[in-house]
């Protein structure tokens, strides 16, 4: 694994300790704040429409460019079935954090295309180390996850759609979401040799 | 200050204690105020909290709970009040609890194993430790209406039940099924010669009860309930306002005033605005957890009351106890598989008792039964897998790891001692400060006979590694700031849990136990509850 996990790992514990002082100094809801930023997204629309209006078309194309190339190299990267709802919200944290990701997917694309990738394994280890490699584990780790990082400021792209949870769909519960119903869980324990398909 | 007096009596604290006591009161015909320090939060906003957070958060309670700025509560060490509770000594009383309304089972795991007859005999049995006031057979029918009140589900096999005497009445709801995981733990441990119990436990098992559903194994009972199936005192906060209660929150007391009788005649709160409010009553109930509670007490000092009230034995907040515990995080080779189920399901009590209490703590131990994603999905992805050796990476660290915890008993001590810490809070209220030890008597049981006991139960799971937590945590069971005695010079609440000091001041909960045992604390501080309801509701009638 490259440096950019890595240091998301190394310094959590001092990130948690500067969003636990953050929380402290203004403990504001999750709730408030989603309807603080709502009205604040209002107050830019009116603020700002004659100027921005002729170019929202475009970036609308732009935007579903992204989010169709972003999910071609996830559907490249992870072997299975992706949410593109998921990805469009994937794509939008990358695209915050890596101002190069044009650049890095076509080059990723390209390697898989180049090998005739059918699956992940078919081409992963020709990405050369690097920020491209880089970012396809973050990719991975973005859609396993759910979050952009283990820190405690991460970005949140889902709980529930993500696949560490379809890995033991078989067995475990996704937290608070209801397994079975009232005392109906029992049940033989399964082998690890029989992964859900998802 | 505006001064209201529109109830008999004024509870402090919606949690459980105070819950219960509020409703034997109402269905008395006593008229009841309710104060609450923090807001009323709607279920459905703490699950949103709850998904909504980052998988890495998610065991932060403070998450799902986000702490008002005028009712702090701690949060450790990822949460937004870490330095609530100004800690000091050997070892961390670092808590969580919450102050909104409803209190902390909404985010306890419903665990509600009883004490034994010897549990509350330490001092005659083993030498060690406090009596209780009372004993076994006084406790036991309050246990049942506590059992039934809150409904816990338990076993019928008396060969299954804690402790294992007859029961007055039997479980009102069946047990909850296991997990694999549970399943398999349990036949291990049994050829080691320990039995591995259901858990009597605060959960509708199979059907409807108190107008909550019945659990559907959402295994989320910590930090939330997402359905109400577990109970928690913030689902009755609605049937008392149906009899009439009055519940005020965003109502931060901080000061107990005594009148020239000695009688305590009023309390004082802010409110957000930091404006204060004066309530009278005929009668006050403190319930607003083990570490507030005397907290409130210590700040209420007076002419009369110079060591703060009720406290005239010197005793509010020293004694302070939980269940100091150890984790063995094994890693196994057959798969496990917990996450089915409630989140504790099962336990084995009888390592908790024994002529050994003379030397050393007891101990129970339990499997616990939380879905393990979040545990490893960080640690399986940071190896750098891809594809199909990633799933089975993630699959088998999340079948074939568990978590085995050690829960020890503690032994009161006058040292372990909360004060008034000259920090501060957003109101400007002293936060609490909090010396700890757990002291020999639990170290000694680390070493010679739990940490040994666990080390035999990983070896026989098959562990390839196990893990040991460094330092003792703590299991969030908050007792001992208000103990309970005979003597008044060494104790602050007599049977009743009414204050030696002040007739009309009741102090149930945990504050008042005199000895842990190693089980969760809360159906006793039930029990103590129901008690102290009786007792007051003689009073309030005039039999007192």
């Amino acid at each position: 694994m490259g440096g950019f996990l890595q240091a998301h790992f190394d310094d959590e514990n001092a990130t948690r300790r500067q969003l636990s002082e953050a929380k402290m100094k203004l403990p504001v809801s999750r709730r408030r704040l989603l309807i603080g930023s709502a009205a604040m997204a209002v107050g830019y629309v009116a603020l700002s429409t004659s100027p921005a209006f002729p170019a929202a078309p475009a970036a609308a194309a732009s935007g579903e460019a992204l989010n169709a190339k972003f999910m071609r190299l996830s559907n490249l990267l992870i072997n299975h079935r992706l949410s593109p709802a998921v990805g469009a919200r994937i794509a939008e944290g990358a695209a915050a954090d890596h101002k190069d990701m044009a650049a890095m997917m076509d080059q990723i694309i390209a390697i898989a295309e180049q090998k005739q990738a059918r699956v992940v394994e078919d081409f992963f280890e020709d990405i050369p180390a690097g920020p491209a490699k880089e970012f396809a584990h973050w990719v991975i780790f973005a859609w396993y996850s759910g979050v952009s990082s283990p820190k405690p400021d991460a970005k949140v792209f889902t709980f529930e759609e993500a696949l560490t949870f379809q890995t033991t769909s078989d067995v475990v519960t996704i937290p608070s979401y209801g397994l079975s119903g009232p005392n109906l869980w029992s049940q033989a324990t399964v082998p690890l040799s029989q992964m859900p398909r998802f | 200050m505006v001064t209201k007096n529109n109830a008999e009596v004024v509870v402090i604290g919606t949690g459980v204690v105070g819950v219960l006591i509020a409703e034997q009161l109402l269905d008395a015909g006593i008229s009841v105020l309710m104060l609450e320090a923090g807001p009323r939060v709607s279920r459905a906003e703490i699950v949103e909290n709850f998904r909504n957070a980052p998988l890495g958060l998610k065991g932060d309670t403070s998450v799902s709970y986000p702490p008002a700025p005028w009712a702090p509560h701690p949060t450790g060490p990822t949460g937004g009040a870490h330095d609530y509770l100004q800690l000091s000594g050997p070892d961390s009383y670092a808590q969580t609890y919450i102050r909104y309304a409803g209190g902390s089972t909404w985010h306890w795991a419903g665990t509600s194993w009883r004490l034994t007859p010897e549990d509350m005999r330490l001092k005659s049995l083993y030498g060690v430790g406090r009596d209780w006031a009372f004993d076994y057979d006084t406790l036991d029918p309050f246990y049942t209406r506590a059992e039934y009140k809150l409904g816990i589900c338990g076993p019928s096999n008396p060969e299954q039940q804690w402790p294992r005497r007859a029961r007055l009445k039997p479980y009102p709801m069946p047990p909850l099924p296991f997990s694999p995981g549970e399943t398999r733990f349990t036949q291990i441990v049994k050829e080691l010669g320990y039995n591995n119990i259901p858990v009597s436990q605060a959960r509708n098992s199979g059907m409807p009860y108190d107008d909550r559903p019945a659990c559907c194994a959402n295994n989320n009972c910590v930090p939330v309930c997402p359905v109400g199936a577990k109970y928690d005192a913030a689902t009755a906060l609605g049937r008392l306002e149906a009899k009439g209660a009055k519940i005020l929150a965003d109502a931060v007391v901080y000061k107990v005033e005594t009148n020239g009788q000695n009688r305590i005649e009023a309390v004082h709160y802010l409110d957000p605005n930091k404006q204060s409010h004066r309530v009278a009553g005929k009668l006050f109930v403190i319930a607003a957890n083990g570490l507030e509670t005397p907290k409130l007490l210590l700040m209420s000092k007076d002419d009369r009351n110079p060591n703060g009230i009720a406290n005239r034995s010197d005793q509010v907040g020293r004694n302070m106890m939980d269940h100091p515990q150890l984790t063995l995080t094994v890693t196994t080779k057959e798969p496990f598989w917990s996450g089915v189920g409630p989140v504790v399901n099962s336990g084995i009590m009888e390592t908790s008792q024994g002529a050994f209490r003379s030397e050393h703590a007891g101990a129970y131990f339990r499997y616990n039964n939380f879905a393990r994603n979040r545990f490893v999905t960080f640690a399986a992805l940071k190896k750098g897998l891809v594809g199909k050796a990633l799933d089975e990476e993630i699959r088998r660290m999340t079948a074939c790891t568990a978590d085995i915890v050690a829960a020890h008993e503690i032994l009161p001590h006058p040292d372990n001692r909360l004060t008034l810490s000259d920090k501060t809070d957003w109101l400007g209220l002293p936060k609490p400060s909090i010396h700890y030890d757990v002291g020999d008597y639990v170290r000694r049981s680390a070493e010679v006979y739990s940490l040994p006991i666990g080390k035999k139960i990983a070896a026989a799971m098959g562990a390839t590694d196990v893990k040991i937590s460094p330092k003792f945590a703590q299991s969030k069971h908050i007792m001992g700031g208000t103990i309970m005695g005979a003597d008044a010079m060494n104790s602050v609440v007599d049977t009743d849990c009414r204050s030696h000091d002040h007739d009309n001041l009741f102090l149930p909960g945990g504050g008042a136990m005199a000895s842990t045992a190693c089980g969760n604390s809360t159906i006793t501080m039930a029990a103590l509850a129901l008690r102290s309801a009786d007792a007051i509701v003689s009073q309030m009638k005039g039999a007192h």
